[in-house]
């Protein structure tokens, strides 16, 4: 049907919503990023110079050792999380709409639904200085305020969230590949093992590709388990945000961070988007 | 030779996944019973008698009882103003053909790709620039922008599903637009708008990133007032606070599977009609 005017009207008002709480703001964080810092306001002057120097302090190797944490640890997690989520993954696929299939289904969603303050919680009373963390730490040969140990923990924080987002893509996945060519593999006389690294593995390459780098997205992005579970000794780039706002209140330089931080995110969905073509949209649901 | 290395493979990983669901499950476990700790300080789990008193005490906190009416209220507030926006948008995006159609769906659907913490810095810079400096409109606005694109998109995904050849048979039979559209495409949309409303809820009631930056010390969420008691005392409360919002998020969970089936979410896949 051809547009009519109360449906342009409709569209209309929707667009000066999003226009007004979300692209305009970015927008003046984006021209705030190159103005200079004057302190005691929110927000940059008006007629503040125009400077890269917000950009140019980011080269520093303080900063960049901030980002080079958040790739570094989002990395880890998102690797962990898509190796121990295919196994399940696995399991649920293969199985027929029964009860244990529903079960763990229903469980796997609860825990994306969970609040990331009840995770963040349950972990810090479990593995921190409370719950069984000193005993864990002595494995590592560590103490449970060592710096190790806090980046085990960031993790974790991120594994719970992590392993059950990508078992729920994997299951997606994995129900989509032809149970007969694994049975075709093992009858053939290939180990178990064997046919599903050359058979399995291969056919979800796509699924394994989008879990993995739909959870590195939201890892990188991770804001309260970082800030929670990595006590101020280590900082992700959404942290280093906050604190611009938090505690030096310079905001031109936090608008910096954030269009870099913005830049790269958008730059690694566009990616998994040119991968998976539509499967991102429902993995995040 | 070969039936030994499977079965012990095989072995590692089903010991594999048990560590992992072990993993999910064990910290909230430990959080429940450690709610019902009757210790008045944080001691090592298990604890050695239970009682009641940290939900006592968290039901009786004033701040802690300001931020969960907050937190209902605004969770109401932008389901009911998400669900109004996000269905209008979703409904004259399915049904009208314009150019630039796709672009706009697009853009409807890009804040879910913005960091959270963007958003409420962007938003708390833009508040403050044009003076808006009122507690609801600043949350309620920042909680619109991130949970009307799951109305838009749960609701877009539902309208897809319908056959164009029953609003058809409608019409054919005598019905006028307005009336196909609220006896056939209303109804059958349903499931999808109902499960876009429960996302909206959700995600506004769980959130913090964009929160953090809107509230103050004197107008805050729950999560917001967790939040803070996390990183300074680290007390009990938050136990059986955390304990009520996994009862909030199971409770969720059921209505979901209730009005969309869980596994509808999934599929079943190709392999298993």
């Amino acid at each position: 049907m051809k547009l009519t005017r109360g449906a342009a009207l409709v569209l209309g008002l929707v667009v000066v919503v999003y226009g007004a709480l979300m692209l305009y703001p970015l927008l003046r964080v984006f021209e705030d990023s190159f103005r200079e810092f004057i302190p005691g306001r929110i927000g940059s002057a008006a007629n503040a110079p125009f400077t890269v120097a917000n950009y140019t302090d980011l080269l520093h190797p303080a900063y960049v050792s901030y980002f080079w944490d958040t790739f570094r640890i989002g990395l880890i997690s998102s690797f962990l999380g898509v190796l121990l989520a295919f196994p399940i993954a696995y399991f649920v696929a293969r199985r027929r709409s029964d009860w244990l299939r529903r079960t763990t289904i229903g469980f796997l969603i609860t825990l994306m639904f969970l609040s990331v303050l009840v995770r963040v919680y349950a972990i810090e009373l479990s593995f921190g200085p409370v719950g069984f963390a000193s005993e864990i730490a002595r494995l590592f040969g560590e103490t449970s305020g060592s710096r190790f140990y806090i980046e085990f923990m960031i993790v974790l924080g991120l594994l719970h969230y992590a392993v059950p987002m990508s078992a729920l893509v994997l299951i997606g996945a994995i129900q989509n590949v032809n149970p007969r060519l694994i049975e075709a593999a093992q009858s053939l006389g290939a180990a178990r093992w064997k046919s599903h690294l050359a058979v399995s593995v291969p056919l979800c390459a796509r699924g394994l590709l989008s879990a993995f780098l739909v959870s590195f997205t939201l890892s990188i992005s991770a804001f309260i388990v970082p800030m929670v579970l990595g006590r101020g000794k280590v900082m992700f780039v959404s942290n280093l945000i906050y604190n611009r706002f938090s505690e030096l209140a310079n905001f031109p330089s936090g608008s910096a961070v954030a269009v870099v931080m913005l830049v790269i995110s958008l730059v690694v969905i566009y990616i998994v988007s040119r991968l998976t073509s539509g499967d991102w949209e429902r993995a995040v649901r | 030779m070969k039936r030994l290395a499977d079965n012990v493979l095989g072995l590692l990983v089903v010991c594999l996944s048990a560590a992992t669901i072990a993993f999910l499950v064990t910290p909230l476990l430990i959080a429940t019973v450690m709610s019902f700790d009757s210790r008045d300080f944080l001691g090592a789990f298990p604890p050695p008698s239970l009682s009641l008193q940290w939900y006592v005490g968290f039901f009786s906190d004033a701040s802690y009882l300001k931020g969960l009416q907050v937190s209902l209220i605004l969770a109401l507030a932008a389901t009911a103003l998400s669900s109004l926006i996000g269905v209008a948008a979703a409904f004259t995006l399915d049904r009208y053909t314009f150019p630039g159609k796709d672009t706009l769906s697009a853009f409807f659907l890009s804040p879910l790709v913005v960091p959270h913490v963007i958003i409420g810095f962007s938003l708390l810079l833009f508040f403050s620039a044009i003076g808006v400096f009122d507690g609801w409109v600043r949350l309620i606005g920042g909680h619109l922008i991130i949970t009307v694109p799951y109305v838009i998109r749960t609701t877009l995904a539902s309208l897809v599903g319908i056959r164009k050849s029953l609003t058809e048979a409608a019409l054919i039979l005598g019905a006028t637009e307005r009336r196909s559209f609220w006896k056939v495409t209303v109804p059958l949309a349903k499931t999808g708008i109902a499960a876009g409303a429960v996302f909206a809820f959700a995600y506004s009631m769980d959130d913090v990133s964009v929160s953090l930056f809107l509230t103050g010390p004197d107008f805050y969420t729950l999560p917001v007032a967790m939040t803070t008691a996390m990183r300074s005392e680290f007390d009990l409360r938050i136990a059986a606070a955390a304990v009520c919002l996994i009862v909030l998020t199971i409770a969720l969970i059921w209505v979901l599977d209730r009005v969309v089936g869980l596994d509808k979410v999934i599929g079943q896949g190709v392999y298993h009609k």
